[in-house]
């Protein structure tokens, strides 16, 4: 027995015997004995499905078109703000590092400085505020932030004060020039690294923050599930107009069920596009920008307190422990420069680790040789440039995976629910 | 059954996504942790109790050995031995002992006694110093277990004659306070109030806390540290010994030495209590210098006076 067949009645037209069944419905008016009501006729079955296949394909466009936009803001927001600030605090912090290395390595060598050395001094600087300035510009209200750009702001002309104390007392040949010159480098050490430290944490948090949310599996997952859903009901809606109709195919909804196939693939290959071109943007781009400016900036620090422990002449029990510990960070086993190994081939050049090692090596084996190896920085910085293009080539296929999207997924929808619409009303017409 | 598949298929596409989801890399925590390690805290130093006990030494021995051939089995003979002699010496103190900036090398008065000192050991030989540079809380200890002779503005004081012997005093210096030009600070009573710059472990910073409660002291490690300090504006004054000051004020023309005494601060080299031999021998070198006129040259390169050395006292 088909029910859909022999339950077809005219309201208004029941046999009076169900009347006490519909005086039950009348004192309980409710969206459920309206659904039940529906449910018992093919037309309210038809109505039914048409208000299903409506709310599936909105939930499914809400769901798709949110996924869409939220990772398509966080692969731009990667490429265009969180990547270049990433960028411009590693530069500050490397550059005030190095800086101070120059001055340290110069006292060190006692005499008059060589001219090559100042340059040197003053290019980090510029270099340093430079990305102070965009650092102050765009980091915003950040939890620690604008203290952290304040302490940098305040410091860095105090820091390069005591620099030009050092030497003016030095030129004169009087010893508290090395006082200024311990001054100035407990000054950077203790209070304006920490804070260029700060911000390149916020920045680096922030970027893995966007990764994260333009990575995660969780809205992916979503959004297989509900296109899922949305195409079984258009089936399902199919399977019982055939039933009900005995018409094989209904041309608008199958047309539906195409574009919301088609809609769907697109959706999810762009989002598992955008996500792997983001993962590679971070892996072959933004780590090797992390793990090669840390190992300059650690250099640099080792290479200060070397010159430093000269300058003191063996008094301080500070900067030999500070080095002892950039010694363990560097160096294998657990080291940075394993970090900079496993990346060598890949991501980083092997002569780049190579290199860096072995002046790593000849400055441990003795560290009173140290000299700021220019050479050496300017191949890390080719690395640093290296892994920046890479990774602004791979976060833009991440940004065109699901650009387009945003738009093309409501208007796609909305035209598969006014196909299944249109196909549903067809055969609800036969019924009038 | 129906609702079953559909999981299933999800299940499918879904389990290969969740795996390689990773929003922090491992590069960024290391890159995170290895850039924010802070720097180790810098040290200063308690301070070294000052009362006075006496500066008497031990004679001479009757004919001083001849540079070059140290009497066997003596502390000399081990210096002669191993061909060196260790030093403690401070690294920027103008005039007694500091690196010059233009050569590298240490010099002043006190990297003088030492040469003298060695060339009665070893005969004119160049080359035969190792000196270490120490701060002045790091001195107590290398006098005590490191260091042959410390010759670092060691003030001879009762705790210090306890573990440590000393040689005559080499230099009468006077703990005085050093301002800048149109100070306020004209007595001892007037550093109430006043933030002070001290060396951490001295002698200095013992008479400081006793003599002028009510000042503030501000701890350096390195005696240059304080002129630093005063040049900065961080402090009102500098309290440290005469020779100290000296060399400091010599560095900047603003700054006077005001003429309140606080204490006496007799210098002698510091030298390892089982070294009796070797104190004796140091005593017997100074007595030569005094008769030679050597030590009077020194005074006049050094600090420009014509006074003579102070007057040996002997005890045994």
């Amino acid at each position: 027995v088909s029910p859909a067949g022999s339950d077809y009645t005219v309201e208004g037209l029941q046999p009076v015997a169900t009347l006490p069944r519909t005086g039950a419905r009348v004192r309980m008016p409710s969206v459920l004995g309206w659904g039940r009501d529906r449910a018992t006729t093919t037309p309210g079955k038809l109505a039914l499905i048409s208000i299903l296949v409506i709310a599936g394909a909105v939930a499914f466009g809400v769901i798709a078109t949110v996924a869409v936009v939220t990772r398509g803001h966080a692969a731009r927001a990667a490429r265009s703000q969180t990547e270049p600030l990433l960028r411009d605090a590693v530069t500050l912090y490397t550059s005030l590092a190095d800086a101070n290395a120059q001055n340290t390595v110069t006292f060190h060598h006692g005499g008059l400085e060589p001219a090559g050395r100042r340059l040197q001094y003053v290019n980090d600087l510029n270099r340093a505020s430079d990305s102070l300035a965009t650092l102050a510009r765009k980091v915003g209200a950040a939890a620690g932030a604008p203290a952290a750009v304040r302490t940098v702001t305040q410091g860095m002309p105090v820091y390069a004060g005591y620099i030009e104390d050092a030497r003016a007392n030095n030129r004169q040949q009087f010893p508290v020039g090395a006082a200024y010159l311990r001054a100035a480098s407990s000054l950077l050490t203790r209070t304006i690294l920490p804070a260029a430290g700060r911000l390149y944490t916020i920045e680096a948090v922030r970027l893995g923050g966007d990764y994260g949310t333009g990575t995660a599996t969780g809205p992916l997952a979503v959004l297989v599930v509900v296109a899922v859903l949305a195409l079984g009901l258009l089936v399902w809606a199919q399977v019982f107009l055939a039933r009900v109709t005995r018409r094989v195919f209904n041309v608008p909804m199958l047309l539906a069920t195409l574009v919301l196939a088609g809609t769907s693939i697109w959706a999810v290959a762009g989002l598992l596009g955008e996500r792997s071109a983001l993962t590679r943007a971070q892996r072959d781009g933004s780590d090797p920008v992390q793990v090669v400016s840390a190992t300059s900036a650690l250099v640099s620090r080792a290479l200060t307190d070397a010159s430093l422990i000269a300058v003191n002449h063996g008094t301080d029990d500070v900067d030999p422990k500070d080095l002892i510990r950039m010694i363990h960070v560097l160096a294998p086993p657990a080291g940075l420069f394993v970090q900079l190994k496993s990346l060598a081939g890949g991501t980083v050049t092997t002569s780049a680790a190579d290199q860096l090692q072995s002046e790593f090596a000849t400055f441990r084996s003795d560290p009173s040789k140290a000299t700021p190896a220019e050479t050496l920085h300017a191949n890390l910085q080719t690395e640093i440039d290296a892994a920046h293009r890479r990774f602004v080539s791979a976060a833009a296929d991440a940004t065109s995976s699901v650009s387009g999207l945003s738009i093309a997924v409501p208007v796609l929808i909305a035209i598969a629910a006014a196909l299944a619409l249109l196909g549903l009303r067809q055969r609800l017409g036969e019924y009038r | 059954m129906r609702r079953a598949a559909a999981l299933l298929a999800l299940a499918l596409v879904a389990a290969p996504l969740a795996g390689c989801g990773s929003s922090s890399s491992r590069a960024e925590r290391v890159t995170l942790a290895d850039l924010n390690i802070r720097y180790p805290p810098a040290t200063t130093g308690s301070p070294a109790p000052a009362p006075l006990c006496g500066t008497a030494s031990l004679r001479p021995p009757a004919p001083m050995p001849t540079p070059g051939a140290m009497p066997v089995g003596s502390s000399m003979w081990q210096i002669q031995k191993r061909g060196y002699l260790n030093v403690g010496i401070a690294q920027d103190t103008e005039p007694l002992a500091f690196v010059s900036p233009v050569s590298g090398q240490p010099e002043g008065f006190e990297i003088d006694l030492a040469r003298q000192i060695a060339a009665a050991i070893f005969g004119n030989k160049p080359g035969d110093v190792h000196f270490h540079a120490l701060t002045s809380a790091q001195r107590d200890k290398a006098a005590q277990t490191a260091d042959d002779l410390v010759i670092d503005a060691v003030t001879i004081t009762c705790k210090r004659r306890k573990e440590e012997d000393f040689s005559n005093v080499y230099f009468d210096a006077k703990q005085q306070v050093l301002v800048p030009a149109g100070s306020q600070i004209h007595s001892v009573a007037d550093l109430a109030g006043h933030h002070i710059c001290v060396t951490g472990g001295s002698t200095s910073l013992y008479t400081l806390e006793h003599v002028a409660r009510r000042a503030h002291p501000y701890l350096v490690s390195q005696r240059s540290d304080c002129l630093v300090a005063l040049q900065e504006g961080l402090v009102d004054g500098i309290t440290s010994d005469s020779a100290i000051l000296f060399g400091l004020a010599k560095q900047d023309k603003y700054a006077k030495i005001i003429s309140p005494i606080l204490a006496d601060e007799p210098y002698g080299i510091a030298i390892r209590k089982k070294y009796s031999d070797l104190v004796r021998f140091v005593n017997g070198v100074f007595d030569e210098m005094r008769r030679n006129g050597a030590w009077r040259h020194l005074y006049s390169i050094w600090f420009s006076s014509s006074s003579g050395p102070p007057r040996p006292r002997y005890s045994g």
